[in-house]
């Protein structure tokens, strides 16, 4: 009897410490990590509508699953309203892709960042890059279009072996533009009101 | 052995890649750019060494019939530092390396050197051992990473996370390919352990001359 209470006794004894040595552990990274999260967003949110400077969740939005769309911010300048920010998850190869996609109040694709994605290194991972980001395609597109890549008979140039990375991409940007098109349009109604 | 000895056995003829094979899940999947085998290596280090020291400073305390899981909940404690800290410090290459941090809980070696080593050596041993294995791996690492990276895309010690570009050898057009998918990985690894086996092995017989 003594030998097992013994075996519950070292073992409580190392759980304990190792649990305390966590619980500092994480109240002294959490604000640090929280700090870096918000950090990223807001870079992502910028990128994805430079024109603006504040962003402001969007509280009315309702996140469907089929879209992927998982939040909305709007844009500011001031108390000027400059377009609507997307976060958008899709499906890649690897792992979700999690993209910012900014439409301009005018309709207009303004950007396009990725704020967190798994793909394979040197194939799929180049939809970080501004070759592919940044093409004419993005730059052209409004929400009046419906996007896809070359091999889908689109306009958008997939990163060579990575279709099902830059068609996640497409999607992504896709569900955007299809979104910001009713959003957009109630927010000139209530602007047309208002005048 | 005297500390010194104990540190290069790690590092050399227990090299845990190249000579005992183990930790083979992160050597493959994480390998495709120096800086994520670095980082990878960096981390493992810090939870081999940790654990080792506080398992052997613990060695009498914790009885046989439960060492097991003992030892688990001292790596996995460990691991759980370096995640939560390179998250807070790293974002980006904790980003890349992602679930394989977690994963040093499973790293054999580490589990394996707490059995083998710690658990029957004093802390002053044990921390040689756990930084001599950790430089072994590191280096193992950065072997694989040097060769894959480089001739995968051209570029070698691309860090954009600390804002380096890297080193271009040669456009990215030109880089074989397979070298960066998983069976680049398995290639690179078995050709270098092949080669440093050989090399060592050839050692070892002019030595008994």
């Amino acid at each position: 009897m003594a030998k097992e209470l013994r075996l519950v006794l070292v073992l409580t004894v190392i759980c304990v410490v190792s649990a305390a040595v966590l619980g500092l552990v994480n109240a002294l990274t959490a604000p640090a990590i929280k700090a870096q999260n918000e950090m990223a967003q807001q870079k992502a949110l910028q990128e994805a509508l430079p024109a603006a400077s504040q962003f402001r969740a969007e509280t009315s939005f309702q996140a469907e699953e089929s879209t992927g769309v998982v939040g909305v911010y709007r844009g500011y300048q001031g108390s000027q309203l400059e377009g609507l920010v997307f976060i958008v998850e899709q499906r890649g190869y690897a792992d979700v892709i999690r993209l910012a996609v900014g439409v301009t109040k005018d309709g207009n694709l303004a950007g396009l960042t990725v704020i967190s994605q798994a793909e394979t290194p040197g194939l799929g991972a180049k939809i970080t890059g501004e070759k592919f980001r940044a093409q004419k395609a993005f730059r052209d597109a409004t929400n009046q279009d419906q996007l896809a890549v070359t091999k889908d008979k689109g306009q958008v140039e997939a990163i060579t072996s990575a279709t099902v990375s830059s068609r996640a991409v497409v999607r992504g940007v896709n569900a955007a533009l299809a979104i910001s098109r009713s959003l957009l349009a109630g927010e000139a109604q209530i602007g047309g009101a208002a005048k | 052995m005297t500390k010194w000895q104990i540190f290069k056995n790690g590092v050399f003829n227990e090299n845990p890649i190249f000579r005992l094979v183990l930790g083979m899940c992160a050597t493959l999947a994480v390998t495709t750019a120096v800086v994520n085998g670095l980082g990878m290596g960096i981390a493992t280090t810090f939870v081999l060494t940790g654990s080792n020291v506080i398992i052997a400073l613990l060695r009498n305390f914790i009885p046989q019939e439960i060492r097991i899981p003992a030892y688990i909940v001292v790596i996995a404690t460990f691991t759980t530092i370096v995640d939560k800290t390179m998250a807070a410090i790293l974002p980006d290459l904790h980003q890349v390396l992602g679930i394989f941090i977690p994963l040093i809980v499973v790293n054999c070696i580490v589990l394996a050197r707490a059995e083998a080593f710690a658990s029957k050596h004093n802390a002053l041993e044990a921390t040689m051992d756990g930084l001599g294995m950790g430089l072994g791996f590191t280096l193992a690492l950065t072997m694989v990473c040097v060769i894959r990276e480089l001739l995968g895309t051209g570029t070698l010690l691309e860090a954009r996370d600390f804002g380096f570009a890297g080193f271009h050898l040669f456009p990215e057009d030109l880089g074989a390919k397979l070298l960066i998918l998983p069976p680049g990985a398995f290639i690179t690894l078995g050709l270098l352990m092949a080669g440093i086996n050989w090399f060592v092995g050839r050692r070892g017989e002019k030595k008994d001359d």
